[in-house]
């Protein structure tokens, strides 16, 4: 790869240079920050988010977007907690049946976006109220309890390191190969980029795209058994703050929600910077809110610059 | 009109290969097609062959049917009568890529690229070589061969260069591997000299001859009329969604094909040049913006239509917006009105009297779903209003003035333009500038989507109002429109001015081969310019 190859990556590797500098700078703002016992708090933190963004990610490169992740979220904790009860046998079968619902979701909205050509926007936000509507007719509080093998997949350890830095790196694995080196992630940016063209080109437009938003709400389910594993219960305004905020890592990360631009690699440095953030925010003892005007306003430089580099 | 073929088997002409005869050896035969959409039958009964080996233009007006016919030999519809023949075999397809997998192939006119892929991912868009029983892109080959591609047809584009930053021409290059990349054996080229020029042009053609020498059928979609005697060995000339017939250039003259094409001939279409009072009202004096235009100068006067022409890239249609104040000038100076200007905008070119009907009806002309009556007067709402109230009813009386003025074709005049036809819309964008006291009205390609018959009325529209001391500065890449409207012609090449002709003496070879920088007017220019 030569020089001018390299250049066609410079947002991205412009956003590794930004994480880069945060994590030194947090490692000289506090001396928590480095600490390995920060570190494991640190991945618990961001595997929740990042694994929905990643999801997220797939969809916005077709030039869609899903916001009914927040509550497909709330969904599976809800269902996940509530129907093992504390039953380690039922744990497997519990957790299929969690993920078949969410695969059933995407496929509605897919399937909704592609027939009836209304916008992903619309499709999505409506779903996110029949789904977080069921929810909150199935409980209207926090609800049952999970067995101690379960929280293996939040708490547990893998020698040393934790093991949901295991389900992490799997996923955002998974995704990139999914995204570079397949023909489905190839039709992903075909379709982000123009979808006319992609279709002429004899690409199936419109099973790749119900495919994405089962992909989506499949990492969304993921998220949700993660977050009931590390909480032991479910909790129907779980996914609350999901809808947006699987969204933000990606823009942080170059992704277009024009479509056709960007990627994972870019998103997981997004998951890495928010995630960082919120932590040294937290060390340093800043007050929670200032989270959510600093992390609206590296959403805006982040997009402008990226606009910037492109021309 | 007697050496036309007018059906298949029955030719009055000697053909020049003994295989067009021979009508076993046509790969493909579309027999009679027809293809209705609403309001409109596209296609009437519409034979089609075509033999290995050949070039055959399919020729014939906006309109005509030319895209229709191809749309539906690759996939794109499905036509209401006849049937396909793919070497004497009858097919159908039901999707593009169907048509892909019987070997046909389109090259379309708006690229068929994504902008932000590389050119191998684009090349293989859709049937990417893969390794890993199918799950795996094979990237190794994928680059090697979009190489080889690109080599056999003589080009070294770089294959990991992203599609946006090609030229024009690489880009039809890259789309052309596209297409032989599906082991097309029909090829379908949509206007391809449309977006090219000079050497590209040369190599398009030494491409095409290639191709067609490999025994590949190339079905050429043109309107120019040049090109068709250069490349093509048959032409197909369809009019109306009617089948004309189909001829070999060779035996033909020009003004017989032109006359096939429109069914008229063009004194028919374009009204006589009259003038109207003639005063100078824009100068530019050696303008400059950037590699896109440099030392522009000329004038333009009331009372008469200029003509710019030149091919895409030239820099026609930033001189209109350099003019009209969107762009600004790195050096030069515009007079208006014999007054220096300073810095040009939109708002002050709009006071000053300049309109412009831009290239993109759709995007920058028409309020689409507004009504007829709100375009016309988008620019006057200062007019008719009363504080920020606006007066229906006197915006109601423009209204119905233009569209008697300019036989705006709609219903009434609460009517949305969106459902005008283009011709009427380009109307309705005409008045509106009219409305606004335009004394300079810039129309970029004026008739681009419009039929022929709404085409020959706008025509007799613009040309009044120059009688009644309009200057109309008309940009356009339809030669015969250029010659037959013009009272002066400009033709650009590279952000310059190659000179100017009077119609009389403007040929359309004489304007491409200055459109394409072969030849410069400049010694002649004192005794044929009237300033």
């Amino acid at each position: 790869m030569s020089f001018s190859h390299l250049r066609q990556h410079w947002a991205t590797l412009i956003v590794y240079g930004v994480l880069m500098t945060l994590i030194l700078a947090s490692s000289v703002a506090s001396d928590v920050f480095p600490t390995s016992r920060n570190f494991n708090n640190l991945i618990r933190q961001a595997v929740a988010l990042g694994i929905v963004s990643i999801g997220q990610t797939l969809v916005l490169l077709t030039a869609g977007i899903d916001l009914s992740v927040g509550s497909v979220i709330s969904l599976t904790t809800c269902l996940t907690t509530g129907l093992i009860h504390g039953r380690g046998d039922l744990v497997l079968p519990v957790i299929a049946l969690v993920i078949v619902a969410a695969l059933f979701i995407g496929f509605c909205n897919g399937v909704l976006i592609v027939k009836t050509h209304v916008s992903p926007l619309i499709v999505t936000l409506a779903m996110m109220s029949v789904v977080q509507g069921a929810v909150f007719l199935y409980t209207k509080g926090p609800v049952g309890e999970v067995p101690q093998s379960f929280s293996f997949f939040a708490w547990g350890k893998f020698g040393f390191m934790p093991f949901p830095i295991f389900i992490l790196a799997t996923v955002a694995a998974a995704g990139i190969i999914l995204q570079r080196q397949t023909t489905f992630g190839r039709s992903l940016f075909a379709i982000g980029g123009n979808e006319e063209v992609a279709r002429r080109s004899g690409i199936r437009v419109d099973r790749i795209k119900v495919a994405t938003y089962m992909i989506c709400s499949f990492a969304a389910a993921l998220t949700g058994i993660f977050l009931s594993s590390r909480m032991g219960q479910g909790d129907p305004l779980a996914g609350e703050r999901y809808m947006i905020d699987s969204i933000v890592p990606a823009l942080i990360g170059g992704t277009s929600l024009m479509g056709g631009k960007g990627g994972i690699v870019g998103t997981i440095a997004g998951i890495s910077i928010l995630t960082i953030l919120s932590n040294i925010l937290n060390l340093l003892n800043v007050e929670t809110y200032w989270q959510w005007v600093m992390t609206g306003l590296i959403v805006i430089i982040a997009v402008a610059c990226c606009g910037r580099v492109k021309t | 009109m007697a050496q036309v073929k007018r059906r298949r088997g029955t030719s009055l002409v000697p053909l020049p290969l003994a295989n067009f005869r021979d009508m076993a050896a046509n790969v493909l035969e579309m027999q009679k097609i027809s293809k209705a959409f609403p309001g409109v039958q596209a296609l009437d009964k519409v034979d089609f062959s075509c033999v290995a080996g050949e070039v055959h233009a399919l020729v014939g007006e906006n309109g005509a049917g030319k895209s229709t016919l191809m749309k539906i030999l690759a996939g794109g519809y499905q036509q209401d009568q006849g049937k396909i023949l793919l070497r004497g075999k009858e097919v159908s397809f039901a999707s593009p890529k169907d048509a892909q997998r019987h070997g046909i192939s389109t090259v379309y006119q708006e690229f068929n690229l994504i902008q932000d892929l590389n050119v191998a991912e684009n090349i293989f868009l859709g049937h990417e070589p893969v390794k890993a029983r199918g799950f795996l892109i094979d990237t190794r080959r994928l680059y090697q061969v979009a190489k080889e591609l690109l080599r056999s047809l003589g080009t070294e584009i770089d294959t990991r260069a992203k599609v946006k930053n090609l030229s024009v021409a690489q880009q039809q290059m890259v789309e052309i591997a596209k297409a032989l990349g599906l082991e097309a054996s029909i090829l379908i080229m949509d206007e391809p000299t449309a977006v090219v020029s000079g050497k590209e042009l040369d190599a398009l053609f030494r491409t095409i001859r290639s191709l067609r020498n490999d025994g590949k059928t190339i079905i050429y979609i043109s309107h120019r009329i040049d090109e068709i005697f250069e490349i093509a060995d048959r032409a197909t000339v369809l009019k109306d969604g009617h089948l004309v017939g189909t001829i070999t250039p060779k035996d033909v003259s020009k003004g017989d094909l032109v006359k096939m094409m429109v069914g008229r001939s063009l004194s028919e279409v374009f009204p006589s040049k009259e003038l109207g009072q003639r005063k100078e009202i824009l100068t530019l004096k050696n303008v400059c913006r950037g590699k896109i235009l440099r030392n522009i100068s000329f004038t333009v006067n009331t009372g008469e239509i200029l003509g710019v022409t030149g091919l895409v890239g030239s820099g026609r249609t930033e001189l209109a917006r350099v003019i009209f104040g969107v762009d600004s000038l790195d050096g030069g100076e515009i007079y208006l009105d014999g007054k220096k200007r300073t810095k040009g905008t939109p708002e002050k070119s709009i006071s000053g009297g300049i309109g412009f009907a831009t290239e993109d009806r759709k995007k920058e002309g028409i309020f689409s779903c507004l009504s007829v009556r709100k375009n016309l007067t988008s620019l006057v709402l200062g007019k008719v209003r009363r504080w920020c109230f606006v007066k229906e009813g006197e915006e109601k009386k423009i209204a119905k003035e233009s569209v008697k003025r300019f036989n705006i074709m709609t219903p009434h005049i609460e009517q949305e333009v969106q459902y005008l036809s283009g011709g009427n819309q380009q109307k309705v964008i005409l008045a509106k500038w009219i409305n606004a006291d335009s004394k300079l009205i810039i129309m970029d390609e004026p008739t681009r989507g419009i039929d022929v018959g709404a085409k020959a009325e706008f025509y007799t529209v613009m040309r009044l109002l120059a009688r009644q001391g309009k200057a109309i500065l008309m940009i356009s890449s339809e030669l015969p429109e250029v010659i037959g409207m013009s009272d002066r012609i400009l033709v650009m090449h590279d952000g310059q001015i190659m000179g100017e002709l009077s119609p009389s003496e403007a040929t359309e070879e004489f304007i491409l081969m200055m459109a394409t920088g072969q030849l410069r007017k400049n010694k002649a220019e004192g005794e044929l310019c009237e300033f």
